[in-house]
């Protein structure tokens, strides 16, 4: 089961390596993005020498490693369900060997590895202009990737939640707009979380997209305890089984009242 | 004269029957809408904690900030409601082969496709711009004169004309890739560039985007008008404008002429 799986990720790693240019392009769009940050935030500090309690190269490096991680953190399988919702071959889908949600993952893994080496070139290419800080020690660099790995199930079992949603509503694409949105607002895509107000941070702590963004660069920087990580590391477990039981209650629920779209 | 005055006549009854299509799919639509104006709050965040963290940037204070974010947005909805379609050149008319049908048809091609643009949620973003445009000039206590309203209609739809000259510039692109999306939307993102005060940045993007991609006479020239901190750098997007147009359409017609079937 597993090879097919990994066969299927292949294929859609191959489906986005086919369009060369794609991979550039997707890495020039980050940069775009995070240029103007940056020299939002270079021109507070040097206004009034403070970067919202880091350091103007912490600050940097954050939003650095934002874009790198965005990707990894935002893509998703949604728009090809969308897509195969829409003109019905979603039938084929679920009448296949492997099950609905095991095919998706596949995909998925196919997405991530197409997002890994968009995230690596943006994070180098960043580095040559500007100066980034090196991870504070190899424990916390490795840590910094666990949280990343452990993040992936997070994100895929909101997908299919939300891919569930679009058997009744037939089009899921303005629900995962702002699937991104909510991302962007509680993972601290936008900004470190400690600079919005407390009683969002309280929200942020319960929800688990703080550890899409935030928490990982936090344990990069070295800004986070080290005894907090274990609290950090059984939350994210926690979230990962609640999710499941979710999205396959939802889906076995909802896949009883689809309507196909001819196909 | 006259050629430009049918042309106009017929792009017009394109979009009349683009947006009786959508109207089918209205929860779609309002959906849309809902989550584009989500999608804006984000960057409104970003604005909102950049000036927790300092009272002004390069001079320019919250509201101002947010009026010239208002201005931008205003000129992005338009641009989003009449170009649109521009990005489905490469992936849908190219590669599913109706652009043969389009090139038949008595119309020059590209007022077929322009006019084909169909995001209407883009009402959303014209909505929310509008709504912090005002808001934001009553707050700054400028008085909204005749002149003024008429001056802010004039220039978003300057600004939207400069971006759409840029955009389909870069969409002749599909041309060769038949997938030119990510190209026009790599370009296109370049606005947020000018969500800010331009002063922030190097001389190397203040260059780029005054000379090479004039994205800031889309708001931030405008905006310094109204604000009355420059007056007279604004009245140079209607021609750059012009010159961007007539670019744009010599190019997309020597692009058209390399322009080879898919042959679906």
């Amino acid at each position: 089961m597993l090879k097919t799986m990994l066969e299927l990720g292949k294929i859609h790693f191959k489906e986005y390596t086919t369009y060369k240019s794609n991979f550039y392009l997707f890495t020039l769009n980050r940069i775009v993005e995070v240029i103007v940050y940056i020299f939002v935030w270079q021109a507070i500090y040097n206004q009034t020498g403070n970067a919202g309690g880091f350091t103007i190269e912490q600050m940097v490096t954050y939003y650095i490693l934002v874009i790198s991680l965005a990707s990894i953190a935002t893509w998703g399988v949604n728009e090809d369900m969308a897509h195969s919702i829409r003109n019905g071959k979603i039938n084929k889908e679920l009448l296949s060997p492997i099950s609905y949600f095991k095919y998706y993952f596949g995909i998925y893994l196919g997405e991530i590895a197409f997002a890994i080496p968009v995230s690596l070139a943006t994070f180098i290419i960043c580095a040559i202009f500007w100066n980034v800080a090196m991870p504070v020690s190899i424990v916390n660099f490795i840590l910094f990737l666990l949280v990343i790995i452990l993040i992936l199930p997070i994100s895929f079992f909101i997908q299919m939640i939300i891919g569930t949603v679009g058997f009744y509503t037939n089009s899921i694409w303005g629900m995962q707009i702002l699937r991104k949105s909510v991302v962007s607002i509680f993972s601290g895509l936008i900004a470190p979380l400690t600079l919005f107000p407390q009683w969002f941070q309280t929200i942020a702590n319960i929800l688990p997209f703080k550890e899409f963004i935030y928490t990982p660069i936090n344990i990069y920087l070295g800004t986070i305890q080290t005894n907090e990580i274990g609290f950090i590391l059984a939350k994210l477990i926690v979230w990962i089984i609640i999710l499941y039981l979710i999205s396959k209650t939802f889906f076995n629920h909802a896949v009883k009242k689809i309507t196909i779209n001819g196909g | 004269m006259k050629n430009i005055i049918h042309n106009m006549q017929l792009y017009f009854s394109f979009f009349e029957a683009s947006l009786k299509e959508v109207l089918i799919y209205r929860l779609d639509c309002i959906a849309g809408m809902i989550s584009q104006i989500v999608t804006q709050l984000v960057s409104i965040i970003f604005v909102w904690i950049t000036y927790q963290n300092t009272d002004n940037l390069a001079g320019w204070t919250f509201k101002q900030s947010l009026l010239l974010y208002g201005i931008m947005l205003t000129s992005i909805g338009l641009v989003d409601l009449c170009f649109d379609s521009l990005y489905d050149i490469g992936p849908k008319y190219i590669r599913e082969g109706t652009f043969d049908k389009i090139l038949l048809r008595p119309v020059h091609p590209l007022i077929s496709i322009i006019g084909e643009s169909k995001a209407f949620t883009a009402f959303g973003y014209l909505g929310l711009g509008l709504f912090i445009t005002i808001s934001m000039l009553a707050k700054l206590a400028i008085p909204i004169t005749f002149v003024l309203i008429l001056k802010i209609i004039f220039f978003s739809i300057i600004g939207a004309a400069i971006i759409g000259a840029i955009i389909t510039i870069f969409s002749i692109s599909s041309f060769w890739t038949y997938k030119s999306n990510e190209i026009i939307w790599t370009f296109f993102r370049m606005y947020t560039f000018t969500q800010y005060p331009i002063e922030i940045y190097n001389g190397f993007i203040k260059f780029l985007i005054t000379c090479i991609l004039p994205f800031a006479f889309v708001a931030y020239y405008p905006t310094m008008n109204y604000l009355g901190i420059d007056k007279y750098m604004t009245w140079l997007s209607p021609i750059i404008a012009i010159i961007l147009w007539i670019i744009a359409v010599n190019v997309w017609n020597w692009a058209l002429k390399k322009y080879r079937s898919t042959g679906n």
